[in-house]
């Protein structure tokens, strides 16, 4: 709100927020049912007790009471906003009300279930946040109806509403320049990258967890009903072995690129009219719209893993003042996608002014050298090279069996690769704007920072590290992971670096 | 500025009864993990400890005890000057930091026990990161005081919200 007249619109605007509001009046049908949920348990309970025993108006009252809590739950919650601050009300028996500074919210975001998309209802999380490290101090709005998410949020982000480009889900065009606003849409095809990433395995992990239990009783049942664990149990572990690992991956592709396609379905990212703020629109059945505010964003994480890596895919994910680590979910940029994706999408975002020249995602990095290639190789090497002799040892001591002894003998030339692949991921560069370090193997990452968002500096130096003439340079701010690293790097470049990133700041403790 | 410039320790040294206290903490420790050591062998009987077992283990708490502080005394140091904090902390492992005045949110001064008989204060500066907190640890009471009221008038000074 620099303009004097954009400040009169918005006091105008906002002035007629400035009673109590109630959240929209299609929530009744909607709270009843969580509260139903959420008691479901004691529900069943209820009925399966009460029918062993004669009585029954304390059935209804089982449902009753969850209805009518949620009913309370809407009655209690209100919200307001008056001139410079938001105010949420709400609570059963407690009362509170959480106030936030209009000028500290730094994302909006608009979500919706299915249950609320047949509603035409959006539930409005807005993002305000201090540095701390696990506070989830979110103003939470369940729900609004969609248009008033959007005019709210416009509201909050002092800016024009966006043109409300209805995705069409198979749009296929990467880094579309046609369309005004809007600088990518998801492409089917970049489906292809989804069981490169964890979120298979993750996802059937937790499965597996949260059902291993019943899976077991069901094997059981079956292997007892059947021969089939005999059958198993006569193949012979040449072939049963690598069955199993074909079953594993076609199971964890399965269950990543379905996760994929319900959280990346549509994915658009677009930029207001105005400029001032970013926004994401994503989900199959749920929809998510974030709407990043441009000056809290401090910079981009390229995110590299090293089955994307490999496959020429990475994504990206914004660095946003006061959304901390446990939000990172709402900072995606570009879902699973082509490299060549990712960095056009994050020199857009990042628009640094250098015509023809290469933008910090690209831009050549500066390696660390011969002491940091050398701490790489000896940290890989020393662990993977002692683990055979330890097995060896075991195996010729304590009577173990030898095979192990062969399969850890291919560790060393795993760790041999890892070392030379965790150096050559070593870098940094300083941009114009912004510091560019990058880093990692197995979790490779490019990290572009803002260099005025950088807020102090820390070395740290272990005793192996100070015989090796090197430090760990960490850039803090108050953004994304709240620092970042700069692994390795010979002493005296990461201080020449820090001083020529922040200007005045390291300079007088020089000599 | 020189071709390779290097970055000087802090100033200031931390007050010099700032050891005694690191070794209180190191014999503390030590007497815990020695009880637990006792408990383990001498009350369940999980393994038998030798008689050479306790005396090597009382060598290596009392060497710690005693170098460590020394040690950390030479490496813990600080500096404050009008834009910026400085400090370096540790003792086989060391972490300088340094934070813009204009990036400061709070200033904490604290004390614990051992340190509130020795007149000695803790003062931990935070930033907007949460990975950013600089801590100065074991100044004399005044010192710190006085430390406290410069940072906190600095800060003052300084315009904008510090993200």
């Amino acid at each position: 709100m620099s303009e004097p007249g954009e400040q009169a619109i918005g006091q105008r605007e906002l002035a007629r927020d400035a009673d109590w509001r109630h959240l929209d009046a299609r929530m009744l049908l909607v709270h009843p049912v969580n509260e139903l949920v959420r008691f479901l348990p004691l529900i069943v309970g209820v009925f399966l007790l009460g029918s062993s025993s004669e009585g029954d108006p304390w059935h209804y009252l089982g449902v009753a009471i969850p209805i009518a809590l949620g009913l309370w739950r809407f009655a209690s919650t209100s919200f307001r906003i008056t001139g410079s601050q938001i105010e949420l009300r709400r609570g059963l028996l407690g009362r509170s009300v959480l106030t936030a500074p209009l000028d500290r919210v730094r994302t909006v975001e608009l979500t919706a279930s299915p249950i609320h998309r047949v509603l035409g209802l959006a539930k409005v999380e807005i993002g305000t946040g201090s540095g701390t490290r696990n506070g989830d101090n979110r103003l939470v709005l369940d729900s609004l109806g969609a248009a008033e998410g959007r005019r709210l949020r416009a509201d909050l982000l002092h800016s024009a509403p966006p043109s409300a480009a209805a995705a069409p889900a198979t749009a296929a065009v990467p880094v579309a320049p046609a369309e005004a606003g809007v600088i990518m849409r998801l492409d089917p095809a970049w489906l292809r990258y989804a069981p490169l990433t964890t979120s298979g395995l993750v996802i059937a992990l937790a499965a597996l967890g949260g059902s291993s239990q019943f899976l077991g009783d069901l094997i059981d049942r079956a292997a007892n009903a059947s021969s089939v664990d005999e059958q198993v149990g006569a193949l012979p572990l040449a072939v049963s072995v690598p069955a199993g690992v074909v079953v594993f991956l076609a199971v964890t592709s399965v269950l990543a690129i379905a996760g994929y396609v319900l959280t990346n379905w549509g994915f658009t990212l677009s930029r207001d009219a105005s400029g001032r703020s970013f926004h994401v629109r994503r989900g199959l059945l749920t929809t998510r719209e974030t709407s990043i505010d441009v000056d809290r964003l401090r910079g981009l994480e390229v995110h590299e893993p090293l089955g994307l890596r490999l496959a020429g895919g990475g994504r990206l994910t914004a660095v946003v003042t006061g959304l901390g680590r446990r939000s990172e979910g709402s900072t995606a940029l570009v879902p699973p996608a082509p490299r060549a994706v990712v960095i056009g999408v994050g020199e857009q975002v990042l628009g640094e002014p250098r015509p023809g020249a290469p933008g910090p995602l690209a831009v050549g990095l500066v390696s660390h050298g011969p002491a940091a290639r050398r701490r790489r190789y000896l940290r890989a090497l020393v662990p993977t090279s002692l683990l055979p002799v330890a097995l060896a040892a075991l195996w010729l001591a304590a009577g173990w069996p030898w095979w192990p002894v062969v399969v850890a003998l291919l560790a060393p030339p795993a760790g041999l690769w890892l070392a030379h692949d965790r150096y050559a991921g070593l870098g940094h560069a300083l941009t114009g704007r912004y510091l560019v370090v990058r880093s990692g193997s197995f979790r490779g990452r490019r990290d572009a920072l803002q260099r005025s968002g950088i807020i102090g500096w820390n070395i740290q130096q272990t005793w192996f590290q100070r015989r090796a003439g090197l430090v760990t340079l960490s850039a803090t701010t108050a953004a994304g992971k709240q620092v970042y690293h700069v692994f390795d790097v010979p002493e005296q470049t990461a201080i020449a670096l820090a001083d020529a990133a922040v200007p005045g700041l390291v300079g007088q403790f020089l000599e | 500025m020189t071709e390779s410039p290097t970055l000087r320790e802090p100033a200031g040294r931390v007050s010099s009864r700032a050891p005694v206290v690191w070794a209180a903490a190191a014999v503390a420790r030590g007497l815990f993990l020695g009880a637990g050591l006792f408990v383990a062998s001498v009350v369940a009987e999980w393994f038998t400890m030798p008689l050479w077992g306790w005396v090597a283990y009382a060598a290596a708490a009392v060497a710690y005890a005693v170098v460590m502080p020394i040690y950390r005394y030479r490496v813990h140091r600080w500096e404050s000057t009008e834009t910026a904090v400085y400090t370096q902390r540790g003792w086989l492992s060391r972490e300088r930091r340094i934070a813009p005045m204009s990036r400061v949110q709070t200033v904490d001064l604290e004390q614990g026990v051992v340190s509130r008989l020795l007149g000695l204060a803790h003062v931990t500066v935070t930033t907007a990161s949460a990975a950013g907190p600089v801590r100065i640890e074991g100044l004399d009471r005044s010192v710190a005081e006085r430390l406290v009221e410069d940072l906190t008038r600095r800060t003052d000074a300084e315009p904008g919200d510090a993200t």
